[in-house]
């Protein structure tokens, strides 16, 4: 992939108790662009963005395993400054959550626990951001009357803006438009598509025709495993695998059939191959075949072989940090692959 | 009807009745003693009786002043122990502390706020009494030389004894409701300050407090409440001697409770004495229920507010 | 940013240490008393009734305190139950949750809930005298019953308020009353619960000296008849702890224990019997 990546994740594993939510994901987010993590409910997409300002932490009886790079650095390091990491991830919340004061006070929040006293500074940074969430209209006459008088549009505006004032260089959300009416929704779409040129942002959604309409780049997570990724052009016209085509079409999602498995342990890739030809030679036509590979570098070389031969390549899944599952059904009687 | 409608009507009537069996408890308590002590107004002008310092019953003078001073002075001292170590710990228990432990020390606080008052007042006796007058008293008497620390009472029996005591019975109250209030606040309001970039003590200083302080309050009210209307542990610790209005924490007090405590004895032997202790009973209802509807009263609000 | 790390360091050290002070202060107080207590405990003190000369330092036991407070408990927390538990099942099972006469006998329970015992003493002893009652048992009952009222009402109401609607309503919607939904469904479901709040209120109504000093009176005798005044332990212990011998004394310090350790127990099982509510309600 070639683009800039202020924030990835490499093998981060979460676990809630003893159910594991997020599975090995390695994954890096694009720079300035809209990102949008999709999926059905359960499958992790929330664990995912609050693991990345390290909010999930908040949560009772959580495991995190792996690393989180922001600017190059990995944040679930314990030494890590956290209120500093937070400072450049900016998070909307699904529910329009205001602070208990005015809308003035909301706002200046964020600049006010990082040490900003300065009222002139602050002022001006309110009426900044107030006007970068189209809100500024709305409230500059009562800037001081309580946040919670707004209605629930405004509030998630108020939201927004409150983010922005910290400076952030990415903006998080986590299905930041569930809980509107469709206009205030659409405002706010309209605002992360304006926002996009100056922000990275990275937005939890399972509606899908809004991720349609807002995403340049897509990750498509289910049951906690990442299915697919890519951009948002390729991801829903042409999906590669099984489970994502399932979803865009709206039909459940099954897991598959095992047949046959094979597992693979040595790196020579010619030698691979002939085993994978061997297995393949003595299944039907049809049979789902499973294959555990340990070795980055054959995984690309082995698909693009059994896609050239015509089979089917369902899945592919990463287990751990070098250990990858592919699903392939054998679709052509062919010995030369 | 049937049968079965006519039991379940009887029930209904019953539970009615007794309903009402409390409405009417609670306005007799106060009609029945508004009425035995009204005789004294007719020789003591509201003003004297609150105001006035000499308390004679045989010579018919009943000023009650001595003894609303007493009560102040002990809750005042027992308000400013209790408030600011209640509020740091419930912050813990509501913010910090992890779930095993609040629920441990949750029930065990609650466990306090069962104990007898009178075996509060016999460690007070034992533990406190000792600490003051051979500690606190010739430590603090040498080193601040004003008020309120000056006094000739040498016994130990003082209201600050008594303040400390208090405070310590108080401190349930205080920690539960405050503690509730606390966790009451919608979790959304620390995730959002914490989201952007505050300390979990900016959070709750900042955000959190500013929801829950109605809440806050209350809790002080009743607690105050609570601490103005004690006996027997007061009775047994504050020193408790006629004629001596307290002007250092180390006076003996005599607050109101214990005096219609002490006097229920002679009450009816001299003509109206019951009458005037009957009223500072009277007064200590009123307050109690002017404070305790103010407290409940945010408490309620705050609920509703929640829906 | 450094200074925002070091206020929550030193905020947290505060809060550490005043809820050391809280939780060690009510050790200290238990600690006390049974340290105080134990050693002047003998049996004579638990089977004999003080004999003349009690208060000089002379022989005797406080027998007549025990069973006055049991006793006293005993029919104290039965006149509030007759009281308490059908006003509670009224404001749960009748009522709606947001009527207005709920809110208002809530109101009522939580504002006589904080009134001081001695009001309740001071009205007990005008009733009283209106009605030509002298110090007695019975006088001493009614009062802690109105006492204890508010405080098993309330204990009983969160109990009720505990058992979802959805139990009330599938019994309902089978056809039978409300009277025979609340004695045959919630009454068994909420049988701990209720037990609770009924040991709470009892281990009220035994720890009270400010109400009973104005109208059970004191006496060297054993509980006789409900005219005659009776003995309790919480005046007990105030009595011989106000006489300047030691001896006598060490005698209320005893007394002191046993008060503790009936309130505890009372206490414990009351505890362990809501958790087996809380374990077996219908969620």
């Amino acid at each position: 992939m070639e683009f800039k990546t202020p924030i990835g994740v490499r093998d981060l594993s979460v676990w809630y108790g003893t159910t594991r939510v997020l599975n090995h994901m390695t994954i890096d987010i694009p720079d300035k662009k809209i990102t949008v993590i999709l999926g059905p409910s359960g499958c992790g997409k929330t664990t995912l963005l609050k693991s990345l300002n390290r909010l999930i932490e908040l949560q009772d009886q959580i495991t995190v395993s792996g690393q989180v790079l922001v600017d190059g650095e990995n944040i679930l390091d314990p030494d890590v400054e956290v209120t500093h990491l937070r400072k450049k991830l900016g998070l909307l919340l699904q529910k329009p959550q205001v602070l208990p004061m005015s809308i003035y006070d909301n706002v200046a929040y964020g600049p006010r626990v990082h040490g900003m006293k300065d009222k002139k500074i602050l002022g001006e940074l309110v009426e900044k951001y107030l006007r970068l969430s189209q809100l500024w209209p709305e409230v500059k006459d009562r800037l001081h009357a309580p946040a919670a008088r707004l209605s629930v549009g405004q509030q998630q505006r108020l939201c927004l803006a409150r983010t922005l004032a910290i400076e952030p260089e990415a903006i998080l959300g986590d299905e930041a438009t569930s809980a509107l009416d469709p206009v205030s929704a659409q405002q706010i779409e309209q605002l992360f598509l304006e926002l996009k040129n100056r922000y990275t942002i990275v937005l939890v959604t399972h509606n899908l025709r809004q991720a349609k309409r807002l995403a340049d780049h897509v990750i498509f997570l289910y049951l906690g495993d990442l299915i697919e990724h890519g951009p948002a052009a390729e991801f829903f016209s042409k999906p590669k695998y099984a489970k994502t085509k399932a979803y865009l079409e709206g039909r459940f999602i099954e897991d598959f059939k095992i047949d046959r498995e094979l597992r693979l342990k040595t790196p020579e890739r010619a030698n691979t191959i002939q085993q994978v030809q061997t297995v393949l030679a003595q299944m039907e036509i049809g049979e789902i075949l499973k294959i555990l590979l340990t070795d980055e570098a054959s995984v690309q070389g082995l698909i693009h072989k059994l896609e050239s031969a015509g089979h089917n390549v369902l899945e592919l899944r990463k287990q751990g940090p070098a250990q990858w599952e592919m699903i392939v059904q054998k679709q052509n009687v062919s010995y030369a692959i | 009807m049937n049968d079965r409608h006519w039991k379940d009507l009887i029930a209904r009537r019953l539970m009615l009745i007794s309903g009402s069996f409390l409405l009417i408890l609670g306005l007799l308590m106060i009609f029945m003693m508004y009425q035995r002590s009204k005789p004294i107004l007719a020789l003591t002008p509201l003003k004297d009786l609150l105001f006035s310092l000499s308390w004679h019953p045989t010579k018919g003078q009943f000023g009650l002043a001595g003894f609303i001073a007493g009560t102040l002075w002990v809750t005042v001292i027992a308000m400013i122990i209790a408030v600011p170590l209640s509020i740091l710990t419930a912050i813990y228990l509501a913010e910090y502390a992890a779930k095993p432990l609040r629920g441990l020390l949750k029930p065990f606080i609650d466990l306090l706020a069962g104990i007898s008052p009178v075996i509060y007042g016999v460690w007070g006796i034992i533990a406190i009494v000792p600490l003051v007058r051979d500690y606190f008293m010739p430590f603090l008497t040498n080193h601040l030389k004003f008020f309120p620390f000056v006094s000739e009472n040498y016994t130990g029996f003082s209201a600050l004894t008594a303040g400390i005591v208090l405070a310590i019975m108080i401190f349930p109250v205080l920690i539960s409701v405050m503690e509730e209030v606390l966790h009451a606040v919608p979790f959304g309001i620390r995730e959002s300050s914490l989201a952007l970039g505050a300390t979990q003590w900016q959070t709750i200083k900042g955000a959190v407090f500013k929801k829950a302080w109605p809440g806050i309050i209350a809790a002080i009210i009743l607690g105050l409440s609570r601490a103005f209307g004690e006996t027997m542990a007061v009775l047994m610790v504050a020193g408790c001697s006629l004629g001596q209005i307290p002007k250092s924490i180390f006076d003996a007090a005599y607050p109101l409770p214990a005096l219609i405590a002490t006097t229920y004895g002679e009450m009816m032997s001299i003509p109206l004495y019951d009458a005037a202790v009957l009223a500072a009973a009277f007064i200590l209802l009123m307050i109690t229920i002017l404070f305790n509807m103010a407290g409940w009263g945010i408490l309620l609000r705050m609920e509703r507010n929640q829906i | 940013m450094d200074r925002r790390r070091l206020e929550e360091r030193v905020m947290k050290g505060l809060m550490i240490l005043s809820t050391l002070l809280v939780v060690g202060s009510s050790v200290c107080i238990l600690l006390t008393i049974f340290l105080k207590g134990v050693s002047a405990i003998d049996l004579n003190m638990l089977i004999q009734t003080p004999k003349g000369g009690y208060y000089l330092g002379k022989e005797g036991g406080i027998l007549n305190a025990i069973l006055g407070s049991l006793v006293l408990g005993v029919g104290a927390t039965f006149l509030a139950f007759l009281v308490s538990v059908p006003i509670t099942f009224y404001l749960n099972l009748y009522l709606r949750r947001a009527s207005r006469f709920s809110y208002i006998l809530r109101f009522l329970f939580d504002v006589l809930y904080g009134m001081p015992a001695i009001v309740y003493g001071a009205f007990g002893f005008t009733l009283m005298v209106f009605w030509g009652l002298k110090a007695s048992l019975l006088a001493g009952m009614i009062t802690i019953a109105f006492l204890i009222i508010p405080i098993m009402a309330r204990a009983t109401d969160e109990v009720l308020k505990m058992i979802p609607f959805e139990l009330p309503e599938a019994s309902l919607a089978m056809g039978t009353t409300r009277w025979e939904t609340a004695r045959g469904v919630i009454f068994k479901q909420a049988l701990p619960g209720i037990l609770t709040a009924v040991l709470l209120a009892f281990g009220r109504a035994i720890g009270d000296g400010a109400a009973v000093l104005l109208t059970a009176g004191f006496t060297d005798s054993n509980p006789s008849s409900l005219f005659k005044p009776v003995a309790t332990l919480p005046l007990a212990i105030f009595f011989q702890l106000a006489t300047p011998f030691p001896e006598v004394q060490r005698r209320g310090y005893a007394a002191a224990f046993i008060l503790t350790v009936l309130i505890l127990m009372v206490s414990l099982i009351s505890r362990i019997l809501s958790w087996k509510f809380t374990q077996n309600v219908v969620r």
